[in-house]
C-alpha cells in the first residue's frame, strides 16, 4: 500500500515539476504581453533534440548539452519576437491576441515538421538522463525523478530572483501590471517583450530535455505538456506565476491519482473537468485577479 | 534664475492629436519655462488628459511639434521619459502587485546609479513621509490619497526636467485634495517645473504662474489664474460656473 | 479604423454578392462537364467540405469573435453521430444526417455553455482542451462494445473508426458516375450553408454578433444579450458543421479520429485566415488558394506541413485581413485615385494637421 502511495506521489511530483516549468514559460509570456504562445510546444521539442544532437553527434559533455538546449530555446524565442511578434504588434491592438495565437500555431507546426524532417519520426532515447534509483526500505526513488524535481526547483528559484530582485525583472513585472505606466517611466516595452520571449524559450529548452528524459524524443513531444500547461494556466488564472506553479503540482498529483484509480485514459479528462468546474465558478481562474484586459 | 537665454523646458507648437477618427487636440501652442508652474484648465472630455498623453508619447502626435529643452520630440514614450519628462498619469496607474518601494524604484528605472536612486528616494521620503512608513505595503491595498502620493513620488523618482500632473484631485475627498495640493505647492516652491491639468481653476489660483483654458481641443484663453477667476463670463461659458 | 469597411467594400453591396454567387453557381454546374479526372473531382468535393467548415468557423470567430478551437470536434461529432446511428440502428444515411447534425448542435451548445462566462483566449484554450480530450478518449477506447463477426468493436470505433455503414446512394443510382452525384450533393450543401450564413450575417442577430465582437461593453449596454447571442451562434454554426460532418462520413463511407487531428484544425484556420477573417467570401477564397497550394506542395512531398505552417504565420503577419481584405484595399486604392473619391478620415486628419 505504502509503495503504491509513494509511487503515485513520486509520479505526481515529477510530472508536476515538468508541468510547472512548461506553465511558467507560457504564463510569463501571457502575463507580460497578452500573448498565448502556441509554438511553445515546438520550442520544448527543439530543446530536447538539440540536447540530443549536442551529446550524441557532437559528443559534448552533459552540461554543455543542457546549455545547448537552453541557448536553442532562447534563440527560438528571440527569433519568434523579431520575425512574428514585433510585426503583429504594429497592427491593430485589438486583434493582437488572436492573431498572435494563430501565427504561433503556424510557427509551431512548421517547427515541429522541420524537426520531423531533420530527425525522422522514430522515437529516440534522450542521452541526457541518469539511471538507477534511491531505495529506502520499500520505497524506490529513481534518480531521474529526483534530478528533475531538483533542476526545476533551482530554475524556479532563479526565475523568482530574476523577476523579484533585478532591474530587468522589475521592468517585466511592471509591464505586465501596467504597460502604459511602465512606458512612462522609461521602460522600452518592446525590449521587455523580447527578453520575456527569450527567457520563456530558454525555459522551454530545459523543459524539453527533462520531458524527453522521462519518455522519449519524438517530434510531437511538447504537445502534451503544453496542453496540460494551458490547463494549469487557466486554472490558476493566466499570468499568475505562483498560482500556475501551485496548479501544476496540484493537478499533476490529481492526474497521477486518477490514472492509477481509473486508468491512464481518464487522466486528461479529469483535468478538463476540474478546469471547467473552476472556470464556471471563477472565470478568471482560481488565483486570478479580475483580469485587466489589454487593449 | 537666468532662464532667458535657454529654450523653454517644454514647448508645444500647433500640436494635433487624437484617437482613431476622433480629433481631440486641434492645434495647441504654449511654452513652459524652467521653474514655471503652468496649468491647463478645462471641462472633462475636452482634451486635458490627451494633451499630457501626447506630450509623453502615449498618444501619437499627428501634427505640430513638441520640444523638450529645444530638442524635437518624435519618439516612443520610453525615449521621451529619458529626455526628462515625468508624467504622473490620471488614476495613478500604479503597479498594483508591487510594494510602495518597488513602485518608487520603478520610477528610478532610468537612474544612472545606485547612489542617485538612494538620493532621490531620500528626497521623496522627506517630502512624503507617509510613503516611508508604508514602503513595504502592496500598492493595491493603499487608500486613494496614498496611491496619489505614490504616483507623485514615483514621478519625482524619475528626476525629470518637468513634471506633468494629470488631475491630482480626481476622486479624492476634499481634505486629501488639500494635502495633495500642499505637496504640489512644496514642489513648486523648491523650483520644479510643473505642467498640471485640472478641472477646477480655483484649486490652482494661488499656485500657478500661468493658466491656459482648454475648450474643445483648443486654447481659448491664457493668463494668470487670478484674472480668469475675476472674469465670470469666461467661467460661465467654459466651465459652467 | 477600417475594421468594418473591408466587409463593406467587398460584400457590403448585396448586388455584388448576388452576382458573385450566380457566377459561382454557374461555374459549379458546368464543372462536372469540364473535369474528366476523378482525382480532381474528388479533391474538389473535399475542398467543398473544407469551405463549409471554414465558413462556419468564420461565422463563429470572424463575425462573432468567439475563438473556438472545437470546430473539428463538432464536425467529427456530426460525422460520428451519423455513422453510429447508421451502424448501430441500421438506418439509412439520409435519415441519420439531420439527427447527426442535431447531436453536433447539442454538443456544441454544451461546449458553449461551458464557455459562456469566458472571453478571448480562455475560450480558445477550453475548446482546444475539449477537442483534445475527445480525441484521446476515442483513440484510447479499447473496451469491446459489440462483436462484429469475430472482431471486437468499441463503442466509439476506437482508433479505427467506423466504415461501411452506408453511403449517399449514388453508387446504386448513377453507377460509375457516382462521384458526380456526390459532388452535386456536397455542392448543394455548401450553397445552402452559404445562403443561410449570409442571411444570419445580414440579420439583426448578425448585427448583434458583430457589435459583440467589435465592442462587447457597448453592445451589452445597448441591450444585446451576450449569453443568448453566443449560444445562438454556437448552435447555428454547429448545425451546419455537424451536417457537413455527416455528409463527409457518408461521402467517404468512413469516419475516424483522424479528422480530430491538430493538422486538420490548422488547415481550417489557415483557410479562414488566408481568405480573410470576418469576410463572407473569405473562406471560399482561402479554400481555393490553399487547396491549390496544397496540391502544388504535394510535389514537394514531405515539406507540405512545413509549408502550410509558414503560410499561416506569414499570411497573418503580412495580410491580417486576408486575401479578401487585400482585394478590398486594392479596390479602395483604385477608387481613391479616381477624382470623385470621397475623402476618408485619414486624409481629413492629414489636412487639419497641415
Amino acid at each position: 500500500m505504502l509503495d503504491i502511495f509513494v509511487s503515485i506521489i513520486v509520479a505526481g511530483l515529477t510530472t508536476g515539476a515538468l508541468y510547472a516549468l512548461a506553465t511558467v514559460g507560457l504564463s510569463l509570456v501571457w502575463g507580460s504581453m497578452g500573448m498565448l504562445n502556441m509554438a511553445h510546444a515546438a520550442m520544448l521539442t527543439l530543446g530536447g533534440y538539440v540536447a540530443f544532437t549536442a551529446s550524441t553527434s557532437l559528443g559534448l559533455p552533459i552540461g554543455l548539452g543542457f546549455l545547448a538546449a537552453i541557448v536553442a530555446g532562447a534563440v527560438a524565442g528571440g527569433l519568434l519576437y523579431v520575425l512574428i511578434v514585433s510585426n503583429l504588434l504594429r497592427h491593430d491592438k485589438s486583434t493582437f491576441e488572436s492573431n498572435v495565437m494563430i501565427a504561433t500555431v503556424g510557427i509551431g507546426i512548421a517547427l515541429e515538421n522541420a524537426i520531423l524532417l531533420t530527425y525522422g519520426g522514430q522515437p529516440l532515447k534522450q542521452p541526457l538522463s541518469v539511471s538507477g534509483a534511491l531505495v529506502i526500505g520499500p520505497v524506490t526513488l529513481p534518480y531521474q525523478n529526483i534530478l528533475i524535481v531538483a533542476v526545476v526547483l533551482v530554475l524556479m528559484a532563479i526565475v523568482a530572483l530574476l523577476l523579484g530582485k533585478t532591474r530587468m525583472g522589475r521592468a517585466i513585472r511592471a509591464t505586465a501590471q501596467n504597460r502604459d505606466a511602465a512606458q512612462l517611466l522609461g521602460v522600452a516595452v518592446n525590449r521587455v517583450y523580447f527578453q520575456v520571449l527569450v527567457l520563456s524559450g530558454a525555459l522551454a529548452g530545459v523543459c524539453g530535455v527533462m520531458v524527453s528524459s522521462m519518455t522519449q524524443l519524438s517530434p510531437p513531444l511538447g504537445n502534451d505538456p503544453m496542453l496540460k500547461a494551458f490547463i494549469m494556466c487557466v486554472v490558476a488564472g493566466l499570468g499568475n506565476l505562483p498560482g500556475a506553479i501551485t496548479a501544476a503540482f496540484g493537478l499533476a498529483l490529481l492526474e497521477a491519482f486518477v490514472q492509477f484509480v481509473a486508468g491512464a485514459r481518464w487522466g486528461f479528462p479529469s483535468l478538463l473537468f476540474v478546469v471547467i468546474a473552476v472556470l464556471i465558478w471563477r472565470p478568471s481562474g482560481l488565483f486570478g485577479r479580475a483580469q485587466i484586459r489589454r487593449m | 534664475m537666468s532662464v532667458a537665454a535657454k529654450p523653454p523646458v517644454l514647448s508645444l507648437t500647433n500640436v494635433v492629436s487624437g484617437y482613431k477618427e476622433l480629433q481631440v487636440l486641434k492645434g495647441i501652442s504654449f511654452d513652459v519655462g524652467a521653474g514655471e508652474f503652468v496649468t491647463v484648465v478645462g471641462p472633462n472630455g475636452h482634451g486635458k488628459t490627451t494633451l499630457l498623453r501626447t506630450i509623453s508619447g502615449l498618444v501619437p502626435l499627428r501634427g505640430g511639434a513638441i520640444r523638450v529643452n529645444g530638442q524635437l520630440v518624435s519618439a516612443k514614450p520610453h525615449a521621451i521619459a529619458a529626455l526628462g519628462v515625468a508624467h504622473v498619469p490620471q488614476g495613478d496607474l500604479l503597479f498594483p502587485e508591487m510594494s510602495v518601494l518597488e513602485n518608487l524604484l520603478m520610477g528610478a528605472y532610468l537612474a544612472p546609479n545606485r547612489a542617485e536612486i538612494d538620493r532621490r528616494l531620500d528626497e521623496v521620503f522627506t517630502l512624503l513621509p507617509k510613503l516611508s512608513e508604508r514602503r513595504h505595503q502592496i500598492a493595491s491595498s493603499l487608500s486613494g490619497g496614498e496611491r496619489r502620493m505614490v504616483g507623485i513620488g514615483r514621478g519625482l523618482m524619475m528626476g525629470g526636467q518637468i513634471l506633468l500632473i494629470d488631475e491630482p484631485s480626481l476622486g479624492l475627498a476634499p481634505l486629501i485634495i488639500e494635502q495633495i495640493y500642499g505637496v504640489i505647492a512644496e514642489l513648486s516652491r523648491s523650483g520644479r517645473t510643473i505642467l498640471l491639468v485640472e478641472e477646477n481653476p480655483a484649486r490652482v489660483a494661488d499656485l500657478a504662474d500661468k493658466l491656459h483654458l482648454l475648450d474643445d481641443g483648443a486654447i481659448v484663453w491664457s493668463g494668470p489664474p487670478a484674472d480668469l477667476l475675476a472674469r465670470d463670463e469666461l467661467l460661465a461659458t467654459y466651465l459652467g460656473g | 479604423m477600417t475594421k468594418l469597411s473591408t466587409g463593406k467594400g467587398i460584400s457590403g453591396s448585396a448586388k455584388l454578392d448576388a452576382v458573385i454567387a450566380l457566377v459561382l453557381i454557374a461555374a459549379a454546374v458546368t464543372l462536372p462537364f469540364m473535369v474528366e479526372s476523378r482525382y480532381i473531382l474528388g479533391q474538389i468535393v473535399l475542398a467543398l467540405f473544407y469551405a463549409t467548415i471554414a465558413s462556419q468557423w468564420n461565422l463563429l470567430f470572424g463575425f462573432s469573435g468567439i475563438f473556438s478551437l472545437a470546430q473539428m470536434a463538432i464536425f467529427a461529432f456530426g460525422g460520428y453521430a451519423t455513422a453510429m446511428i447508421c451502424f448501430y440502428f441500421g438506418l439509412n444515411v439520409w435519415a441519420a444526417l439531420v439527427p447527426g447534425a442535431i447531436a453536433a448542435m447539442v454538443f456544441s451548445l454544451v461546449v458553449g455553455l461551458a464557455c459562456l462566462r469566458l472571453t478571448g483566449v480562455y475560450v480558445a484554450l477550453l475548446t482546444l482542451a475539449i477537442a483534445q480530450a475527445m480525441y484521446l478518449l476515442i483513440v484510447t477506447d479499447t473496451e469491446c462494445f459489440v462483436m462484429v463477426g469475430s472482431i471486437c468493436r468499441q463503442f466509439t470505433g476506437g482508433a479505427v473508426g467506423f466504415a461501411r455503414f452506408g453511403d449517399l446512394g449514388m453508387r446504386t443510382l448513377l453507377k460509375g458516375q457516382w462521384l458526380v452525384g456526390n459532388y452535386a450533393i456536397i455542392a448543394t450543401l455548401f450553397t445552402v450553408t452559404m445562403i443561410f450564413t449570409y442571411v444570419v450575417v445580414k440579420s439583426p442577430i448578425g448585427l448583434a454578433f458583430r457589435a459583440l465582437k467589435d465592442d462587447p461593453a457597448y453592445a451589452i449596454a445597448r441591450g444585446v444579450n451576450r449569453f443568448q447571442a453566443q449560444l445562438l451562434v454556437f448552435g447555428i454554426s454547429a448545425f451546419f458543421t455537424g451536417l457537413a460532418g455527416g455528409f463527409y462520413a457518408a461521402h467517404f463511407q468512413a469516419i475516424g479520429p483522424g479528422v480530430l487531428s491538430m493538422s486538420q484544425l490548422m488547415f481550417i484556420i489557415a483557410i479562414t485566415v488566408v481568405g480573410g477573417l470576418g469576410s463572407f467570401w473569405g473562406p471560399l477564397v482561402g479554400t481555393i488558394v490553399l487547396v491549390l497550394a496544397d496540391e502544388l506542395m504535394r510535389e514537394a512531398g514531405e515539406f507540405r506541413t512545413l509549408g502550410l505552417g509558414i503560410i499561416i504565420a506569414l499570411s497573418i503577419v503580412l495580410m491580417p485581413k486576408g486575401l479578401v481584405g487585400r482585394i478590398g484595399d486594392l479596390v479602395r486604392f483604385l477608387r481613391r485615385r479616381s477624382p470623385r473619391s470621397a475623402m476618408g478620415p485619414q486624409e481629413n486628419a492629414a489636412l487639419t494637421a497641415k
